[in-house]
């Protein structure tokens, strides 16, 4: 049926793609889009989408299937090739030179030259064409580190275009921005679709496709479970078919009791490498019992005020204290014996050691512990058990605790994360983007967890980018933006997105007085 | 059933991997033959054949065809200092610290347990025991150097260890010649050891395996031990998988890169002690011995695992017996021993060697387990 239409400007069929570690990412999965449609590719983390689209772009090669383009059989075998058919990828996270400018950046590799110099003038001319054709306003000639997310999105995004492409895969392009940016990419992407350009935009977000797409195809462990018409689909219906069950993504819980301050942050500061001030004069207390979200656009400071919390970089002042004892400049095996946890923002760096068995990951905080040596030699049956009870509690899907760490799907190497940080009877848990990137699944069962724990009597600081995931779980919530803290809502059930989007953009600032309550002094 | 095809894989790639190094091997053992001149082309090969006959099985059987006991004895007793230097470089490496010091460190450690053995009179047994002891502390505070540095300054260990390697021979080589050379002997050499303070031979009849070598195999089970079943080689293995991970997990990753330094120091000081005891009756390392880069090659083709070092060390004492009856007996040089080594190590170090077959398997494997959960599903 597929083949005898001529609209279709791709088609892969039969794709199955098997890693050099075996996991297979795709199986048999046929994928098809018509010219001119805005096409949903959906799915689980874990669920192979970005295998797809990497085999689409030329970074991997199928081990079986053919990929069509315009109908003809083409052989993707790098990005140069797979540009050169006018397929152009616009990843989740961005490729561009922080110290080049906007217009460096875009003609990259493909530079206008007058003699051997790279001719400027022509590149801001170039970028500023493109811009005003295709309604993607960005500042030529300021610097991508300078500038903010969504820019660099709209700058990833022209790039494709200069290079050629009438096809652009957008790899989760709403993960990293605000609500109102994410209004005005839309408005953008329609704007590109209108003049004749196809888009396959991969997310898992369910509104976000309601919204913006034609058609979609959802992908579950690696197979397709379907085409179908957005309009014709419900939300529930696309949620069933992704993780094949109904899941309920609103947390239970009662309100919070919070009592003693446990983490009192008092005027910390720091400027990074680059001499920007990322966090400047921070104060804010977290007590036991409750959760504290911190939102806000990525690079307001967040992960830098984590960083400082466990050690991991130096602040320039200021102090931080959980139960009243310093934990600046202290070892982390220090801290985490103050029963501070950390679930770091990136779990490839801090969270795991991924040759290593899932065994030697869950047990790294604790090897040294009385219970796990039998003298200078390790108690290998306590070990064991401890290492069994974990994966089996907090539900990692393994074969057995001693296989490697690496060969496991995202959501289930958090959760071996998680499960370590979580089992230390922690009394502050510095929460780091706990669900960035994972699946429904893994996401909810992280979610219980952690309100479950705050309800223990656990003090819970939790840093998110995702905003239905601070305001749903935060009892109460700070907003960063420039370093600072912009605003603080006692209780979040009042709050919505609009609100909190002016906030985290800038737009409005409480006053001192507001925001001071969060020290919860006198 | 999976892991059993990929050991079996890794076990082909290395034999692989080896057959075409002897290969190569061959091919310039025959050029050798071949550019010298003289010899008819037929001749040439009769000789090639020769001398891998020699290379091959000539530390096993002997001419005659009989087995070559001695020749085996030989092989394992050069298979000591090497047992020692490949452990130190597997911990160290573990760590994922490219010290390359274990050669200077067998200096350093020949040379100070045989000044105990010479000017310490103790009683027989004990003073063999207490050489090797110091001159594995000294050893191990020699490593202390680089490690700190590495620590403290985030100086590469690699830059200095190497460096430091030339550094320890000149100085052995100064008090040598300053203080402790006998100057009634033709070369420079120390005085005679003490009696009491030499590692005798297992079976007395000059083959040089000493009871070194069942201290070496001791130790490989023992570094085995701490490496897989202590908190302290835990640590040093998470620490080289995972810097950040090991430092956010609270380890105490400064000291424990120390530590696998230290260790990798004594171990190596270690293996030159014994070498030294075991095999001269004075001491005469005029330049640095090669024990240690020998060290480095055992790591890599043990994978950092010591309970392998001794099969890596036995097949690299093999081949150098080998190549060794094959210079004397026949006019190949020597230095074939290091072509052939840089052979193996170039496609054991190789990522994408048979990468190509190494996916066919996985793609069955894969394929294997799908159909089996698929199965169970429907069971």
């Amino acid at each position: 049926m597929e083949n005898t239409n001529t609209n279709y400007v791709i088609q892969m069929k039969g794709i199955t793609k098997v890693y050099p570690n075996g996991i297979a990412a795709n199986q048999n999965v046929d994928f098809a889009v018509k010219e001119g449609e805005i096409h949903a590719l959906m799915g689980e983390n874990g669920a192979g989408k970005s295998t797809l689209m990497k085999m689409l772009f030329g970074l991997e090669q199928p081990t079986e299937g053919e990929i069509l383009v315009r109908g003809e059989k083409v052989h993707l075998s790098s990005p140069t090739v797979a540009i050169a058919h006018g397929i152009g990828m616009v990843h989740q996270h961005f490729m561009l030179v922080p110290s080049l400018t906007v217009a460096e950046n875009i003609v990259l590799g493909m530079a206008p030259t007058k003699g051997i110099f790279v001719d400027y003038k022509k590149a801001v001319e170039i970028t500023e064409t493109y811009a005003q054709k295709y309604n993607l306003h960005v500042d030529a000639n300021a610097k991508v580190m300078d500038i903010p997310v969504g820019m660099k999105q709209k700058v990833e995004i022209l790039k494709a275009l200069v290079r050629g492409a009438k096809i652009l895969i957008l790899d989760e392009p709403t993960a990293v921005l605000t609500t109102q940016e994410t209004t005005e990419l839309f408005r953008e992407l329609v704007h590109l679709k209108e003049q004749g350009y196809t888009i396959i935009f991969i997310s898992h977000k369910l509104k976000e496709i309601k919204e913006i797409t034609d058609r979609m195809t959802i992908l579950r462990g690696g197979r397709s479970m379907g085409v179908y018409n957005t309009a014709d689909t419900s939300e529930q219906d696309i949620s069933r078919l992704m993780v094949g069950r109904d899941v309920i993504l609103n947390v239970q819980k009662d309100q919070a009791q919070p009592t003693d301050i446990v983490l009192k942050v008092k005027d910390l500061e720091y400027t990074n490498e680059w001499n920007r001030k990322m966090l400047d004069k921070v104060s804010f207390a977290v007590r036991k019992g409750e959760i504290l979200g911190i939102a806000g656009v990525e690079g307001n400071g967040q992960s830098e005020l984590v960083q400082m919390l466990f050690n991991l970089n130096q602040p320039e002042g200021g102090t931080a204290e959980v139960n009243g004892k310093n934990i600046l400049g202290v070892d982390q095996n220090k801290i985490r014996a103050m029963g501070v946890s950390l679930i770091p923002e990136d779990r490839m760096t801090y969270g795991i050691a991924a040759t290593g068995t899932i065994e030697e990951n869950v047990i790294s905080d604790r090897s040294e512990k009385k219970q796990f040596n039998n003298g200078p030699l390790f108690n290998m049956k306590a070990l064991h058990a401890e290492s069994d009870r974990l994966v089996k509690e907090y539900q990692v899907l393994c074969k057995s605790a001693q296989q490697q760490v690496g060969m496991l799907s995202g959501g289930n190497i958090q959760k071996v994360v998680v499960a370590r940080e979580f089992s230390s009877d922690p009394v502050l848990i510095i929460a780091d983007q706990p669900t960035r990137g994972i699946d429904v699944g893994a996401t909810e069962f992280i979610r219980k967890k952690l309100v479950e724990l705050s309800r223990a009597g656990a003090a819970v600081l939790l840093v998110s980018a995702d905003l239905n995931e601070v305001i749903e779980l935060s009892d109460s919530l700070v907003v960063f933006y420039g370093g600072k803290i912009s605003a603080y809502f006692e209780d979040t059930s009042a709050i919505n997105d609009e609100i909190m989007g002016e906030y985290m953009l800038g737009l409005k600032h409480q006053s001192e007085e507001e925001i001071r309550r969060v020290c919860h002094e006198g | 059933m999976k892991d059993k095809r990929m050991t079996m894989f890794n076990f082909v790639r290395g034999a692989a991997a080896i057959l075409i190094s002897l290969a190569v091997g061959t091919v310039f053992i025959f050029l050798t033959f071949a550019l010298v001149g003289g010899k008819s082309f037929g001749d040439c090969f009769k000789s090639t054949g020769e001398a891998l006959r020699y290379m091959l099985v000539g530390p096993l059987v002997k001419k005659s065809g009989s087995f070559n006991s001695m020749g085996m004895l030989q092989v394992l007793a050069a298979m000591i200092p090497i047992t020692f230097t490949g452990l130190a470089t597997c911990v160290m490496f573990s760590a994922n610290q490219f010290n390359l010091a274990g050669e200077g460190s067998v200096m350093a450690g020949g040379f100070v347990a045989a000044l105990v053995a010479i000017y310490l009179p103790m009683a027989s047994g004990l003073h063999a025991v207490v050489c090797v002891l110091i001159a594995a502390i000294v050893c191990g505070l020699i490593m202390y150097i680089p490690a700190i540095l590495k620590v403290k300054l985030g100086a590469s260990e690699m830059v200095t260890s190497l460096m430091m390697n030339y550094v320890i021979m000149y100085v052995v080589l100064h008090f040598l010649n300053s203080a402790f050379a006998d100057r009634s002997k033709g070369s420079t050499q120390t005085f005679p050891f003490l009696e009491t303070a030499k590692i005798a031979e297992i079976i007395p009849n000059g083959s040089k395996l000493s009871w070194g070598f069942v201290v070496a195999m001791v130790f490989v089970v023992l570094t085995g031990l701490f490496m897989y079943r202590t908190r302290w080689g835990y640590s040093i293995r998470m620490i080289g998988i995972n810097q950040s991970f090991a430092k956010y997990s609270g380890m105490k990753v400064g000291g424990t890169i120390i530590l696998s330094q230290v260790l990798g120091g004594a171990l190596s000081g270690m293996g030159g002690a014994i070498e030294m005891l075991g095999r001269f009756n004075t001491f005469l390392w005029k330049e640095l011995p090669g024990y240690g880069w020998t060290g480095v090659t055992i790591a890599i083709l043990a994978k950092n695992n010591p309970l392998m070092v001794p099969l890596a060390a036995f097949f690299l004492a093999y081949l150098n017996k080998g190549c060794s009856l094959m210079s004397t007996y026949c006019d190949v040089p020597s230095e074939m021993i290091d072509i052939i080594q840089a052979a193996i190590f170039l496609f054991f170090a190789a990522e994408q060697f048979l990468s190509g077959y190494r996916q066919k398997l996985v793609v069955k494997n894969t394929r294997a387990d799908l159909l089996k959960t698929a199965e169970g599903r429907k069971a």
